[in-house]
Protein backbone atom coordinates (compact mmCIF):
# COMPACT_ATOMS: atom_id res chain seq x y z
CA UNK A 1 0.00 0.00 0.00
CA UNK A 2 1.49 3.91 -0.88
CA UNK A 3 1.77 5.85 2.12
CA UNK A 4 2.99 9.34 0.68
CA UNK A 5 3.38 9.72 -3.07
CA UNK A 6 6.79 8.60 -3.55
CA UNK A 7 9.40 11.55 -4.25
CA UNK A 8 10.11 11.26 -8.10
CA UNK A 9 14.04 12.99 -8.08
CA UNK A 10 14.33 11.90 -11.68
CA UNK A 11 11.28 14.12 -13.15
CA UNK A 12 11.09 17.78 -13.73
CA UNK A 13 10.83 19.61 -10.81
CA UNK A 14 9.58 23.25 -9.71
CA UNK A 15 10.36 25.01 -6.48
CA UNK A 16 7.22 25.70 -4.61
CA UNK A 17 8.38 26.72 -1.25
CA UNK A 18 11.76 28.60 -0.12
CA UNK A 19 13.75 27.73 2.71
CA UNK A 20 12.26 30.37 4.80
CA UNK A 21 9.04 29.38 4.32
CA UNK A 22 9.52 25.58 4.64
CA UNK A 23 11.56 26.24 8.21
CA UNK A 24 8.58 28.64 9.44
CA UNK A 25 5.98 25.94 8.68
CA UNK A 26 8.10 22.90 10.26
CA UNK A 27 9.05 24.81 13.29
CA UNK A 28 5.00 25.73 14.13
CA UNK A 29 4.22 22.06 13.45
CA UNK A 30 6.66 21.16 16.30
CA UNK A 31 5.42 24.04 18.47
CA UNK A 32 1.70 23.79 17.38
CA UNK A 33 1.76 20.07 18.33
CA UNK A 34 3.48 20.45 21.44
CA UNK A 35 1.29 22.63 22.57
CA UNK A 36 -1.67 20.59 21.13
CA UNK A 37 -1.04 17.55 23.39
CA UNK A 38 0.09 19.40 26.16
CA UNK A 39 -3.07 21.40 26.41
CA UNK A 40 -5.78 18.66 25.71
CA UNK A 41 -4.64 16.66 28.53
CA UNK A 42 -6.04 20.18 30.72
CA UNK A 43 -9.07 20.16 27.79
CA UNK A 44 -9.83 16.89 28.01
CA UNK A 45 -9.79 16.03 31.58
CA UNK A 46 -9.07 12.64 33.35
CA UNK A 47 -5.95 12.02 31.23
CA UNK A 48 -3.02 11.67 32.97
CA UNK A 49 -1.43 9.29 31.00
CA UNK A 50 -1.24 12.36 28.17
CA UNK A 51 0.34 14.43 31.19
CA UNK A 52 2.59 11.70 32.25
CA UNK A 53 4.02 12.17 29.10
CA UNK A 54 5.41 15.28 29.60
CA UNK A 55 6.41 14.60 33.03
CA UNK A 56 2.87 15.03 34.87
CA UNK A 57 0.38 17.91 34.70
CA UNK A 58 3.15 20.78 35.89
CA UNK A 59 5.30 18.93 33.14
CA UNK A 60 2.81 19.77 30.49
CA UNK A 61 2.47 23.16 31.59
CA UNK A 62 5.75 24.27 31.30
CA UNK A 63 6.32 22.25 28.25
CA UNK A 64 3.37 24.14 26.89
CA UNK A 65 4.98 27.49 27.77
CA UNK A 66 8.32 26.78 26.04
CA UNK A 67 6.49 25.91 23.11
CA UNK A 68 4.08 28.70 22.93
CA UNK A 69 6.80 31.30 23.18
CA UNK A 70 9.27 29.28 20.68
CA UNK A 71 5.38 29.34 17.74
CA UNK A 72 5.81 33.13 18.84
CA UNK A 73 9.39 33.09 17.68
CA UNK A 74 8.04 31.36 14.73
CA UNK A 75 5.38 33.95 13.98
CA UNK A 76 7.92 36.52 13.96
CA UNK A 77 10.58 34.31 12.14
CA UNK A 78 8.47 34.00 9.03
CA UNK A 79 6.93 37.51 9.22
CA UNK A 80 10.46 38.89 9.61
CA UNK A 81 12.71 37.06 7.27
CA UNK A 82 9.89 35.87 4.76
CA UNK A 83 8.40 39.36 4.92
CA UNK A 84 7.84 39.22 0.64
CA UNK A 85 6.39 35.76 0.66
CA UNK A 86 3.85 36.27 3.78
CA UNK A 87 2.91 39.35 1.55
CA UNK A 88 2.66 37.19 -1.81
CA UNK A 89 0.53 35.01 0.41
CA UNK A 90 -2.11 36.88 1.53
CA UNK A 91 -2.34 38.51 -2.23
CA UNK A 92 -3.20 34.93 -3.04
CA UNK A 93 -5.66 34.21 -0.35
CA UNK A 94 -7.46 37.74 -1.51
CA UNK A 95 -7.41 36.08 -5.52
CA UNK A 96 -10.62 34.18 -4.36
CA UNK A 97 -12.71 33.98 -7.09
CA UNK A 98 -14.92 31.69 -9.04
CA UNK A 99 -12.50 29.20 -9.56
CA UNK A 100 -12.20 28.50 -6.00
CA UNK A 101 -15.96 28.24 -5.62
CA UNK A 102 -15.40 26.13 -8.48
CA UNK A 103 -12.96 24.30 -6.18
CA UNK A 104 -14.90 23.68 -3.19
CA UNK A 105 -18.02 22.21 -4.65
CA UNK A 106 -15.96 19.29 -6.37
CA UNK A 107 -13.67 19.00 -3.72
CA UNK A 108 -15.40 16.57 -1.35
CA UNK A 109 -15.10 13.98 -4.49
CA UNK A 110 -11.44 14.62 -4.96
CA UNK A 111 -11.02 14.34 -1.58
CA UNK A 112 -12.55 10.57 -1.55
CA UNK A 113 -10.17 9.89 -4.35
CA UNK A 114 -12.84 10.27 -7.07
CA UNK A 115 -11.62 11.91 -10.95
CA UNK A 116 -12.87 15.14 -10.91
CA UNK A 117 -12.02 17.79 -13.64
CA UNK A 118 -10.62 21.01 -11.54
CA UNK A 119 -10.85 24.67 -12.51
CA UNK A 120 -7.65 26.22 -12.84
CA UNK A 121 -6.41 27.30 -9.44
CA UNK A 122 -3.69 29.61 -8.52
CA UNK A 123 -0.82 29.10 -6.20
CA UNK A 124 -3.01 28.60 -3.37
CA UNK A 125 -6.62 26.76 -4.60
CA UNK A 126 -9.98 27.28 -2.71
CA UNK A 127 -9.21 25.02 0.26
CA UNK A 128 -5.74 25.87 0.86
CA UNK A 129 -6.93 29.67 0.75
CA UNK A 130 -9.40 28.78 3.82
CA UNK A 131 -6.93 26.97 5.22
CA UNK A 132 -4.72 30.15 5.08
CA UNK A 133 -7.42 32.41 6.46
CA UNK A 134 -8.51 29.83 9.12
CA UNK A 135 -5.21 28.62 10.76
CA UNK A 136 -3.18 31.82 11.13
CA UNK A 137 -6.06 33.95 12.50
CA UNK A 138 -6.74 30.83 15.06
CA UNK A 139 -2.89 30.48 15.77
CA UNK A 140 -2.55 34.19 16.38
CA UNK A 141 -6.04 34.42 18.84
CA UNK A 142 -4.36 31.68 20.38
CA UNK A 143 -0.96 33.38 21.10
CA UNK A 144 -3.11 36.14 22.18
CA UNK A 145 -5.38 35.00 24.25
CA UNK A 146 -2.64 32.96 25.44
CA UNK A 147 -0.50 35.30 26.93
CA UNK A 148 -3.23 36.76 28.38
CA UNK A 149 -4.28 33.71 30.62
CA UNK A 150 -0.67 33.04 31.10
CA UNK A 151 -0.12 36.42 32.88
CA UNK A 152 -3.84 37.24 34.39
CA UNK A 153 -2.65 39.77 37.02
CA UNK A 154 -2.03 42.09 34.77
CA UNK A 155 -5.22 42.46 32.14
CA UNK A 156 -9.05 43.03 33.30
CA UNK A 157 -10.67 39.79 35.07
CA UNK A 158 -13.54 40.02 32.74
CA UNK A 159 -11.03 39.78 29.81
CA UNK A 160 -8.90 36.86 30.82
CA UNK A 161 -12.53 34.84 31.64
CA UNK A 162 -13.35 36.00 27.52
CA UNK A 163 -9.48 34.57 27.04
CA UNK A 164 -11.40 31.25 28.07
CA UNK A 165 -13.51 30.12 25.75
CA UNK A 166 -11.35 31.66 23.15
CA UNK A 167 -8.53 29.82 23.60
CA UNK A 168 -10.59 26.48 23.38
CA UNK A 169 -12.51 27.39 20.07
CA UNK A 170 -9.24 28.57 18.60
CA UNK A 171 -7.77 25.41 19.40
CA UNK A 172 -10.80 23.33 18.24
CA UNK A 173 -10.60 24.81 14.72
CA UNK A 174 -7.38 25.22 14.19
CA UNK A 175 -6.76 21.42 14.87
CA UNK A 176 -9.42 20.88 12.76
CA UNK A 177 -8.00 22.32 9.97
CA UNK A 178 -4.47 21.18 10.85
CA UNK A 179 -5.89 17.75 10.45
CA UNK A 180 -7.31 17.93 7.60
CA UNK A 181 -4.31 19.87 5.86
CA UNK A 182 -2.41 17.08 7.77
CA UNK A 183 -3.78 14.29 5.70
CA UNK A 184 -4.55 16.26 2.72
CA UNK A 185 -0.78 17.29 2.27
CA UNK A 186 0.76 13.87 3.26
CA UNK A 187 -1.72 10.45 2.19
CA UNK A 188 -3.99 11.91 -0.18
CA UNK A 189 -2.61 10.14 -3.50
CA UNK A 190 -3.91 13.31 -5.44
CA UNK A 191 -2.45 16.00 -3.52
CA UNK A 192 0.23 14.51 -1.67
CA UNK A 193 2.53 15.35 -4.02
CA UNK A 194 2.35 18.55 -2.49
CA UNK A 195 4.05 17.39 0.55
CA UNK A 196 7.52 17.41 -1.23
CA UNK A 197 7.01 20.94 -1.71
CA UNK A 198 6.86 21.76 2.02
CA UNK A 199 9.91 18.89 2.73
CA UNK A 200 12.35 19.51 0.17
CA UNK A 201 11.03 22.57 -1.90
CA UNK A 202 9.91 21.63 -5.12
CA UNK A 203 7.14 19.56 -6.67
CA UNK A 204 6.83 17.54 -10.01
CA UNK A 205 6.03 20.14 -12.99
CA UNK A 206 3.05 18.29 -14.14
CA UNK A 207 2.06 18.43 -10.80
CA UNK A 208 1.82 21.81 -11.14
CA UNK A 209 0.67 22.15 -14.11
CA UNK A 210 -2.54 20.01 -13.17
CA UNK A 211 -3.13 21.34 -9.71
CA UNK A 212 -1.70 25.22 -9.66
CA UNK A 213 -2.47 25.83 -13.24
CA UNK A 214 -2.50 29.64 -13.17
CA UNK A 215 0.53 29.55 -10.81
CA UNK A 216 2.57 27.41 -12.88
CA UNK A 217 1.69 29.23 -15.96
CA UNK A 218 2.74 32.68 -14.35
CA UNK A 219 5.53 31.21 -12.43
CA UNK A 220 7.32 28.84 -15.04
CA UNK A 221 5.13 29.59 -18.12
CA UNK A 222 6.14 30.53 -21.29
CA UNK A 223 4.82 34.39 -20.57
CA UNK A 224 7.15 34.23 -17.08
CA UNK A 225 9.88 32.99 -19.43
CA UNK A 226 10.42 35.51 -22.21
CA UNK A 227 9.69 38.03 -19.40
CA UNK B 1 -26.63 14.41 52.74
CA UNK B 2 -26.15 15.56 56.73
CA UNK B 3 -27.44 18.60 57.86
CA UNK B 4 -25.74 21.63 56.16
CA UNK B 5 -23.75 23.80 58.57
CA UNK B 6 -22.64 27.42 58.06
CA UNK B 7 -20.92 30.30 59.52
CA UNK B 8 -23.15 33.60 60.27
CA UNK B 9 -21.65 37.03 60.57
CA UNK B 10 -23.58 39.38 61.76
CA UNK B 11 -22.40 43.02 60.11
CA UNK B 12 -24.33 45.30 62.98
CA UNK B 13 -22.17 43.18 65.48
CA UNK B 14 -18.67 43.46 64.28
CA UNK B 15 -16.49 45.88 65.68
CA UNK B 16 -13.55 44.90 63.37
CA UNK B 17 -10.98 43.93 65.49
CA UNK B 18 -9.93 41.91 63.16
CA UNK B 19 -9.20 39.23 65.52
CA UNK B 20 -10.93 36.55 63.04
CA UNK B 21 -8.05 37.33 60.58
CA UNK B 22 -5.33 36.51 63.16
CA UNK B 23 -6.77 33.54 64.65
CA UNK B 24 -6.91 32.07 60.51
CA UNK B 25 -2.97 33.25 60.07
CA UNK B 26 -2.54 31.64 62.79
CA UNK B 27 -4.93 28.19 62.54
CA UNK B 28 -3.93 27.60 59.17
CA UNK B 29 -0.17 28.65 59.54
CA UNK B 30 0.09 31.32 57.15
CA UNK B 31 2.67 34.03 57.39
CA UNK B 32 1.75 37.74 57.37
CA UNK B 33 1.58 39.88 54.28
CA UNK B 34 2.17 43.37 54.59
CA UNK B 35 1.03 45.56 51.97
CA UNK B 36 1.56 49.11 51.65
CA UNK B 37 -0.87 51.72 53.59
CA UNK B 38 -3.43 53.15 51.21
CA UNK B 39 -5.32 55.70 52.93
CA UNK B 40 -7.71 53.80 55.15
CA UNK B 41 -7.95 50.86 57.67
CA UNK B 42 -7.74 48.05 55.49
CA UNK B 43 -5.02 45.85 55.79
CA UNK B 44 -5.54 44.04 52.56
CA UNK B 45 -6.80 45.09 49.78
CA UNK B 46 -8.09 41.87 49.01
CA UNK B 47 -8.03 38.31 50.49
CA UNK B 48 -4.83 37.03 48.87
CA UNK B 49 -2.74 33.61 48.89
CA UNK B 50 -1.12 33.83 52.74
CA UNK B 51 -4.83 35.46 53.64
CA UNK B 52 -7.71 33.31 53.87
CA UNK B 53 -10.03 36.29 55.55
CA UNK B 54 -10.06 40.08 55.90
CA UNK B 55 -11.96 42.80 57.05
CA UNK B 56 -12.98 45.43 54.51
CA UNK B 57 -13.46 49.26 55.63
CA UNK B 58 -15.79 50.93 53.42
CA UNK B 59 -16.68 54.79 54.21
CA UNK B 60 -19.42 55.51 52.36
CA UNK B 61 -21.55 58.91 51.61
CA UNK B 62 -25.37 58.65 51.90
CA UNK B 63 -27.30 61.74 51.59
CA UNK B 64 -30.02 61.27 54.45
CA UNK B 65 -27.73 59.48 56.47
CA UNK B 66 -24.99 61.13 56.23
CA UNK B 67 -21.00 59.08 56.25
CA UNK B 68 -21.41 55.86 56.88
CA UNK B 69 -18.64 53.55 58.10
CA UNK B 70 -19.09 49.69 57.06
CA UNK B 71 -16.95 46.80 58.07
CA UNK B 72 -17.38 43.73 56.25
CA UNK B 73 -15.28 40.41 56.82
CA UNK B 74 -14.61 38.87 53.71
CA UNK B 75 -13.67 34.93 52.87
CA UNK B 76 -14.80 32.43 50.80
CA UNK B 77 -18.44 32.04 50.22
CA UNK B 78 -18.59 28.09 50.49
CA UNK B 79 -21.80 28.26 47.85
CA UNK B 80 -24.02 24.94 47.95
CA UNK B 81 -22.98 24.86 44.18
CA UNK B 82 -19.64 25.80 43.35
CA UNK B 83 -18.72 27.24 40.36
CA UNK B 84 -14.59 26.59 41.16
CA UNK B 85 -15.86 23.07 41.69
CA UNK B 86 -17.10 23.10 38.20
CA UNK B 87 -14.27 24.01 36.52
CA UNK B 88 -11.81 22.80 37.82
CA UNK B 89 -9.36 20.69 35.47
CA UNK B 90 -8.06 18.11 38.11
CA UNK B 91 -11.31 18.17 40.08
CA UNK B 92 -9.22 19.24 43.17
CA UNK B 93 -12.39 20.70 44.71
CA UNK B 94 -14.63 18.87 46.70
CA UNK B 95 -17.65 19.80 48.66
CA UNK B 96 -17.70 18.10 52.36
CA UNK B 97 -20.59 16.36 53.53
CA UNK B 98 -22.11 18.84 55.49
CA UNK B 99 -21.09 22.26 53.10
CA UNK B 100 -17.78 23.34 53.02
CA UNK B 101 -15.74 23.57 49.61
CA UNK B 102 -12.25 22.44 50.00
CA UNK B 103 -9.84 22.69 47.36
CA UNK B 104 -6.97 20.13 47.64
CA UNK B 105 -3.41 22.03 47.29
CA UNK B 106 -1.80 18.26 46.01
CA UNK B 107 -4.01 18.31 43.24
CA UNK B 108 -4.10 21.62 42.21
CA UNK B 109 -1.66 22.35 38.95
CA UNK B 110 -1.88 26.57 39.67
CA UNK B 111 -3.98 26.82 36.25
CA UNK B 112 -6.40 29.85 38.33
CA UNK B 113 -9.45 28.55 35.97
CA UNK B 114 -11.27 28.98 39.33
CA UNK B 115 -10.02 32.31 40.21
CA UNK B 116 -11.91 33.73 37.62
CA UNK B 117 -14.85 31.28 37.73
CA UNK B 118 -15.57 32.13 41.03
CA UNK B 119 -18.52 35.00 41.27
CA UNK B 120 -16.72 36.32 44.23
CA UNK B 121 -12.89 36.26 43.10
CA UNK B 122 -11.85 34.05 46.02
CA UNK B 123 -9.56 31.88 45.45
CA UNK B 124 -6.20 33.29 45.09
CA UNK B 125 -2.91 32.23 43.62
CA UNK B 126 0.03 31.66 45.49
CA UNK B 127 3.01 32.40 43.43
CA UNK B 128 5.79 30.32 45.90
CA UNK B 129 3.66 27.38 45.70
CA UNK B 130 2.44 27.38 42.57
CA UNK B 131 -1.02 26.47 43.57
CA UNK B 132 -4.25 28.72 44.48
CA UNK B 133 -5.33 28.75 47.94
CA UNK B 134 -8.62 30.00 49.76
CA UNK B 135 -10.21 29.67 53.18
CA UNK B 136 -11.49 25.65 53.90
CA UNK B 137 -14.20 26.64 56.63
CA UNK B 138 -11.97 25.22 58.96
CA UNK B 139 -13.17 21.49 58.10
CA UNK B 140 -10.30 19.58 60.08
CA UNK B 141 -11.25 21.63 63.25
CA UNK B 142 -15.29 21.18 62.60
CA UNK B 143 -15.17 17.25 61.68
CA UNK B 144 -13.56 17.32 65.17
CA UNK B 145 -16.50 18.70 66.67
CA UNK B 146 -14.81 22.23 66.85
CA UNK B 147 -15.78 25.66 65.47
CA UNK B 148 -14.00 27.65 62.59
CA UNK B 149 -11.25 29.41 64.26
CA UNK B 150 -12.39 32.58 63.22
CA UNK B 151 -15.77 32.10 64.73
CA UNK B 152 -14.41 30.76 67.61
CA UNK B 153 -12.56 33.42 68.26
CA UNK B 154 -15.04 36.29 67.61
CA UNK B 155 -15.44 38.38 70.87
CA UNK B 156 -17.85 40.75 69.41
CA UNK B 157 -20.15 37.48 68.63
CA UNK B 158 -20.37 38.61 65.29
CA UNK B 159 -19.70 35.44 64.19
CA UNK B 160 -22.02 32.09 64.88
CA UNK B 161 -21.01 28.58 63.59
CA UNK B 162 -23.59 26.50 63.55
CA UNK B 163 -26.74 24.64 61.74
CA UNK B 164 -27.55 26.26 58.17
CA UNK B 165 -31.46 26.05 58.65
CA UNK B 166 -31.06 27.38 62.59
CA UNK B 167 -28.99 30.40 61.43
CA UNK B 168 -31.22 31.09 58.40
CA UNK B 169 -33.99 31.61 61.47
CA UNK B 170 -31.95 33.68 63.74
CA UNK B 171 -30.59 35.89 60.84
CA UNK B 172 -34.41 36.13 60.39
CA UNK B 173 -34.66 37.48 62.95
CA UNK B 174 -31.79 39.82 63.65
CA UNK B 175 -32.77 41.41 60.24
CA UNK B 176 -36.33 42.09 61.59
CA UNK B 177 -35.19 43.37 64.80
CA UNK B 178 -32.57 45.60 62.89
CA UNK B 179 -35.16 47.12 60.90
CA UNK B 180 -37.25 47.98 63.39
CA UNK B 181 -34.35 50.07 65.04
CA UNK B 182 -32.64 52.00 62.49
CA UNK B 183 -31.57 50.24 59.80
CA UNK B 184 -34.61 49.81 57.31
CA UNK B 185 -32.65 48.62 54.88
CA UNK B 186 -31.16 45.60 56.65
CA UNK B 187 -31.12 42.24 54.60
CA UNK B 188 -29.72 38.62 55.02
CA UNK B 189 -26.95 37.62 52.24
CA UNK B 190 -26.18 34.32 51.09
CA UNK B 191 -29.92 32.40 51.89
CA UNK B 192 -30.73 32.51 47.70
CA UNK B 193 -27.50 34.54 46.40
CA UNK B 194 -25.00 32.60 43.75
CA UNK B 195 -27.39 29.38 44.44
CA UNK B 196 -27.28 30.06 48.52
CA UNK B 197 -24.54 29.83 50.05
CA UNK B 198 -22.12 28.57 53.94
CA UNK B 199 -21.74 31.50 54.81
CA UNK B 200 -24.53 33.90 55.47
CA UNK B 201 -24.21 37.69 56.45
CA UNK B 202 -26.09 40.00 58.53
CA UNK B 203 -26.50 43.08 56.50
CA UNK B 204 -27.40 46.61 58.02
CA UNK B 205 -27.64 48.01 54.09
CA UNK B 206 -27.93 46.51 50.94
CA UNK B 207 -25.31 44.44 50.17
CA UNK B 208 -23.71 47.10 47.36
CA UNK B 209 -22.89 49.02 50.36
CA UNK B 210 -20.74 46.52 51.60
CA UNK B 211 -18.77 45.76 47.91
CA UNK B 212 -20.86 42.45 47.83
CA UNK B 213 -22.26 41.81 44.48
CA UNK B 214 -25.91 42.32 44.60
CA UNK B 215 -27.04 39.34 42.17
CA UNK B 216 -23.35 37.19 42.07
CA UNK B 217 -23.39 35.46 38.68
CA UNK B 218 -21.05 33.01 36.83
CA UNK B 219 -19.72 35.19 33.78
CA UNK B 220 -21.53 34.43 30.69
CA UNK B 221 -17.78 33.63 29.32
CA UNK B 222 -17.35 30.59 31.89
CA UNK B 223 -20.69 28.89 31.29
CA UNK B 224 -20.18 29.33 27.40
CA UNK B 225 -16.98 27.90 27.89
CA UNK B 226 -17.84 25.07 30.69
CA UNK B 227 -21.48 24.44 29.18
CA UNK B 228 -20.98 24.32 25.54
CA UNK B 229 -17.12 24.48 24.38
CA UNK B 230 -15.59 21.66 26.40
CA UNK B 231 -17.97 19.35 26.45
CA UNK B 232 -19.15 19.59 22.32
CA UNK B 233 -17.10 21.45 20.10
CA UNK B 234 -14.54 19.19 20.77
CA UNK B 235 -16.09 16.80 18.92
CA UNK B 236 -14.96 18.47 15.68
CA UNK B 237 -11.77 16.89 15.64
CA UNK B 238 -12.28 13.38 15.82
CA UNK B 239 -14.71 13.81 13.14
CA UNK B 240 -12.22 15.39 10.81
CA UNK B 241 -9.76 12.44 12.08
CA UNK B 242 -12.40 10.08 10.78
CA UNK B 243 -13.15 12.18 7.24
CA UNK B 244 -9.36 11.92 6.78
CA UNK B 245 -9.76 7.90 7.40
CA UNK B 246 -12.63 7.32 5.56
CA UNK B 247 -10.57 9.47 2.60
CA UNK B 248 -7.62 7.09 2.81
CA UNK B 249 -9.43 4.14 2.31
CA UNK B 250 -11.64 5.43 -0.36
CA UNK B 251 -8.70 7.17 -2.30
CA UNK B 252 -6.63 3.76 -1.94
CA UNK B 253 -9.47 1.59 -3.13
CA UNK B 254 -10.33 4.04 -6.59
CA UNK B 255 -6.93 3.98 -7.11
CA UNK B 256 -6.59 0.36 -7.54
CA UNK B 257 -9.77 -0.08 -9.68
CA UNK B 258 -8.48 2.61 -12.33
CA UNK B 259 -5.20 1.70 -12.51
CA UNK B 260 -4.26 4.78 -14.85
CA UNK B 261 -5.08 6.90 -11.90
CA UNK B 262 -3.14 5.50 -9.63
CA UNK B 263 0.00 7.26 -10.42
CA UNK B 264 0.08 9.86 -7.16
CA UNK B 265 -3.90 10.48 -8.41
CA UNK B 266 -2.67 13.27 -11.45
CA UNK B 267 -4.51 13.12 -14.47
Amino acid sequence: MQWIPEYQGDVERVERFNAVARITHWGHTVTFLLCLFTGLALFLGGVDWLAAIFGGYRGAGLVHRIAAVGMTLMLGFGVVFGFMGVIEWVKDIFRFGINDIKFLMVFPFEFLGFKVKIAPQTRFNGGEKMNSVVTPTMVILLVLSGYIMWFPALFPAGLVRFCYPVHDLAMIFSTVMVCMHGYLGSFHLGSGESFWGMWKGTVRTDWAKHHHAIWYEETYGDKAKSE
Amino acid sequence: MARLMANLYDVSKCTACRGCLVACKDSNQLPAVIEPFKGNYCTHEDTNGNTFTIIKFIEHEDPVDGVRWNFIKRQCMHCLDPECMKVCPKKAYTKSEWGATVQDPNKCIGCQYCSYACPFEIPKYRKHTDTITKCTLCIERVNEGLKPACARTCVAGALTFGYRDELLEQAEERVKFLRANGFPRATIYGKLEAGGTNMLYVLTDTPDKFDLPVDPKVSANTWVWQDWVQPYAGWLIPIALGASAISFVTNRVLANKNKDHAEGGHE
